[in-house]
């Protein structure tokens, strides 16, 4: 596999910033109620990241040692303002239900990890697939949770009924706490459990182990 | 061969943090002024859209412009009652607490409101009520006939209230009742509240009572303050007194 | 006896490593082991020998919650009865209406055979529900992870099927304690691993996925078109003179002749059974006067408070016979997994349930009843104040042997 095509498909699942490295649950519990915003905070994300990875790496030979954060933080902020007013601009109604959510990609964790650990080292075109690998990894995860939630808690996608609600003559009674940030607590949760019993190599080394002798052992 | 590079000597360090300010701040204005037209008519759209659907007139895919030119928009001074040109909007005027059902502290002095026409004759009034349910401050408008006293309608555009409780306000269901409910009555004191339970049947002033929904009374008493503030005295009381006398 | 050894042993073959039924060895081992003694030895030391081992102590769990069950049967079925008789309904439909006069059953509210059964035609299809779909999670992991199935499971389903009101839809029933064995429990490793309360963990589940089953104020007595609010639900809207408007006195309330779940309305059956479980050890007394503690305290300290508030005034010696309160404190709150376990700590676990619960119920708006909130916020903490205590302890040794 080339390094460039291992670099963005690797935080897929791999080396997975959320249920892997466990960043970004914040907005994972807040813009999942439904599809529609999800997907917009996915696109919003993974452009800045792969952006921000670009420019950083561009300039990753004149930055000072002593003001990099605050370099690194400018260069995001800048991006994130301008992925946030072209939302207001074109994408008015859904970027309502997103409100805060879109400014604090600036403080989330995999922005600013990835240009940190990753960007300030490589070149730029493998920054920007860096960024988009890692903003990628970060929507499946999201675009998951999102379908859900949405399908149990309201019994649509993306809007469209798919099961149809008691209240509209259905027979589906939604879900409530599907609608509350608890529940993408539990999903991602679960998420972690199928992925780990997929893929072992992601499972933690136990910090200590009770023995424990079952009685199917001892026959 | 040039002297090595030193990144972090001072001169480099004051030239990065200079440039990349200066960049960054033309691109994040410049975005932003570019935008700002599209925005200002995204948020003009979404207003005017949720007037329409409160007025009953919005039909899908049509276009939301042409079909509010049949809404006048009319500023209105709540002290009066009567209406206002040329005014500052911003001016907030604070609500004593004993009269604050609505539980919002202080409120614009003067409000826009809007007449829905329908063959060059008045319509509907549509007027914009807010106030604090359980959890959240819920935003909505509430439609009232020309007689100052019937209600047409009324349907809340944001809110946080339980998903599965107190969202039941969103029901059509349950939004269906507010149609010709009684603000007054016979009195001058605003008699339309959310009760507990369903209404009974042949009820003594059942005209002023809407179905409370059920496991969600304090969201309920929520919308019977904001609209017993809103129509009373303090509010729209004065403006609309001024339709029931003429009716 | 001796037919059923012969035959348990003659199909064991087909249960251990190797046989056919291998991954249900689990359901074997917990048929076997519920009729005879185990029969392995111990082989590492400490020994104890004691005849009480989990099993028992879960007998002994079932036992204690009996009077609250066949009171909250009589109660479900008064309620119902009195509630047809209001609005003059003479039968019910469905196979409840069917069975009940087949088994000699009226709606008489005065007989109490009559009560009995209504009630339990509702209680039971949910004790039911609860028990094959839980047995069937716990048979399920038992046999993926090759330990035996644990007998808690018979305490979790007996007390949830106790704690959710008579009209709910069986398939919530079935939801609600999927979610509480599953991620309450088999996600931390099973019994004795997790640090919720399994039961709580499941009607809090139901309690925020579908609220219109599970609160308000048609929902607890099953009579269509009949509502009646909760003790705690009157006077959260109208404070004392709510409930005595309703015509509930002290006394009913205290014997659980009043609108709730199925088990929690009678703190008389509730103390029954939390005696039976004291004078047993099974339930540490510590932490049930400690709850009460932490509720009274704090209602007789601001109950003559100037307020607005109509919980505020509400009298200790109502606040603990109505809503889930006695319940809560006797076989929710002295659950051996997830409460604290030293008894300083226990002192200051059962204190923060009783005091949450009266947070809950007089300073928060949206909920009436708090005592299954504050439960399982207290059992995160326990870990905690266990901690904290055994810092102490080596603390103040350390000091005297300095």
């Amino acid at each position: 596999m080339s390094e460039s095509r291992k670099v963005l498909i690797d935080p897929l699942v791999d080396n997975n910033p959320i249920t892997l490295q466990m960043l970004g649950i914040c907005s994972a519990l807040a813009v999942t109620t439904s599809l529609l915003p999800a997907l917009l905070m996915c696109l919003a994300l993974t452009s800045v990241a792969a952006l921000a990875g670009a420019a950083i790496s561009a300039l990753r030979h004149r930055i000072p040692n002593n003001i990099r954060i605050i370099v690194h933080m400018t260069i995001i902020a800048s991006l994130v303002i301008l992925v946030d007013q072209l939302l207001k601009a074109f994408a008015f109604e859904t970027s309502k239900q997103l409100s805060v959510f879109v400014g604090l990609i600036i403080t989330n964790c995999i922005v600013l990890g990835r240009a940190e650990a990753f960007a300030m080292k490589n070149g730029v075109a493998l920054s920007f697939i860096d960024g988009l690998g890692n903003g990628l990894g970060y929507s499946v995860i999201l675009i998951a949770v999102a379908s859900l939630r949405e399908l149990f808690g309201a019994g649509t996608l993306l809007g469209y009924p798919i099961l149809e609600t008691v209240a509209n003559g259905g027979w589906y009674e939604p879900n409530g706490l599907m609608l509350l940030p608890p529940s993408a607590f539990f999903i991602i949760g679960l998420l972690i459990w199928g992925i780990r019993t997929w893929r072992k190599q992601q499972v933690e080394k136990p910090e200590y182990q009770i023995h424990a002798v079952h009685r199917t052992e001892v026959f | 061969m040039p002297k090595e590079f030193d990144r972090d000597s001072i001169s480099n360090t004051l030239i990065v943090a200079i440039g990349l300010s200066l960049v960054c701040s033309v691109i994040v204005s410049g975005a932003a002024i570019a935008l700002k037209p599209i925005q200002q008519s995204n948020e003009e759209l979404f207003r005017k859209q949720i007037i329409l659907e409160v007025a009953g007139l919005m039909e899908p895919g049509a276009d939301v412009r042409t079909l509010f030119e049949s809404i006048e928009e009319r500023v209105v001074d709540l002290e009066s009652g009567n209406y206002a040109e040329d005014v500052d909007t911003a001016e907030m005027v604070a609500i004593p607490d004993e009269l604050d059902l609505a539980g919002i502290g202080e409120r614009a002095r003067y409000i826009p409101v809007y007449h829905v026409m329908k063959n060059g004759e008045l319509d509907q009034l549509i007027l914009p009520v807010y106030g604090k349910g359980l959890w959240s401050t819920l935003y909505g408008y509430l439609s009232v006939a020309p007689d100052g006293n019937a209600t047409r309608g009324l349907q809340f555009y944001a809110h946080g209230e339980t998903p599965g409780l107190g969202d039941q306000m969103d029901k059509e269901d349950w939004r269906a009742q507010w149609d010709s409910k009684e603000l007054y009555g016979d009195g001058d004191q605003p008699q339309v509240r959310v009760i507990k339970g369903l209404v009974p049947d042949g009820i003594d002033g059942g005209e002023h009572m809407i179905d409370g929904m059920s496991g969600a009374t304090l969201t309920g008493n929520g919308i019977t303050g904001l609209l017993q503030y809103w129509t009373g005295a303090h509010g729209f009381g004065p403006y609309l007194n001024n339709f029931r006398e003429n009716s | 006896m001796k037919p059923l050894r012969a035959f348990l042993d003659k199909v064991e073959p087909l249960f251990t490593p190797g046989g056919r039924f291998e991954k249900l060895y689990a359901l074997f081992e917990a048929v076997d082991t519920f009729f005879y003694s185990p029969p392995d030895l111990a082989r590492g030391s400490p020994h104890i020998r004691d005849a009480l081992d989990l099993k028992r102590v879960m007998i002994l769990v079932v036992i204690a919650g009996i009077p609250v069950a066949l009171m909250g049967m009589w109660n479900t079925g008064y309620q119902a009865n009195m509630a047809m008789q209001s609005l003059g309904v003479a039968g019910i439909e469905g196979w409840r209406g069917t069975l009940l006069p087949m088994l000699g059953a009226g709606y008489d509210p005065q007989n109490i055979y009559d009560c009995l059964l209504h009630g339990a035609v509702y209680f039971i299809p949910i004790y039911v529900v609860t028990m094959v779909v839980g047995l069937a999670w716990e048979v399920l992991f038992a046999g993926v992870r090759n330990h035996e199935v644990n007998e808690g499971f018979f305490v979790t389903g007996w007390l949830f099927a106790l704690i959710v009101p008579a009209t709910i839809p069986l398939w919530q029933v079935a939801v609600g304690i999927t979610f509480g064995v599953i991620i309450g429990k088999e996600v931390f490793g099973g019994t004795g691993k997790n640090f919720l309360n399994v039961a709580l963990v499941a009607r809090a589940f139901l309690y925020f996925a579908y609220p219109a089953q599970i609160s308000g104020d048609a929902v607890w007595t099953p009579v269509d078109g009949f509502t009646g609010a909760t003790a705690l639900g009157v006077s959260a809207l109208e404070g004392m003179q709510g409930i005595a408007d309703m015509g509930l006195t002290w006394t009913q309330a205290f014997i659980g002749q009043m609108q709730g779940s199925i088990g929690e309305t009678s703190a008389a059956a509730c103390l029954i059974g939390g005696a039976f479980l004291v004078y047993t050890g099974i339930a540490s007394w510590r932490i049930i006067v400690a709850v009460f503690a932490g509720l009274i305290i704090p209602t007789v300290l601001f109950g003559s408070a100037e307020s607005s508030n109509p919980m505020l005034s509400m009298p200790w010696h109502w606040h603990v016979v109505v809503g889930g309160f006695a319940f809560g404190a006797v076989f929710m709150a002295t659950d051996p997994v997830s409460a604290a376990q030293t008894n300083a700590g226990k002192w200051v676990f059962g204190l923060l349930i009783g005091f949450l619960t009266w947070l809950i119920r007089v300073i928060n708006p949206a909920f009436p009843e708090g005592i299954m909130l504050a439960i399982l916020f207290a059992n995160v903490f326990a870990p905690v104040i266990d901690h904290f205590v055994v810092r102490a302890n080596v603390k103040r040794r350390l000091k005297r042997n300095a």
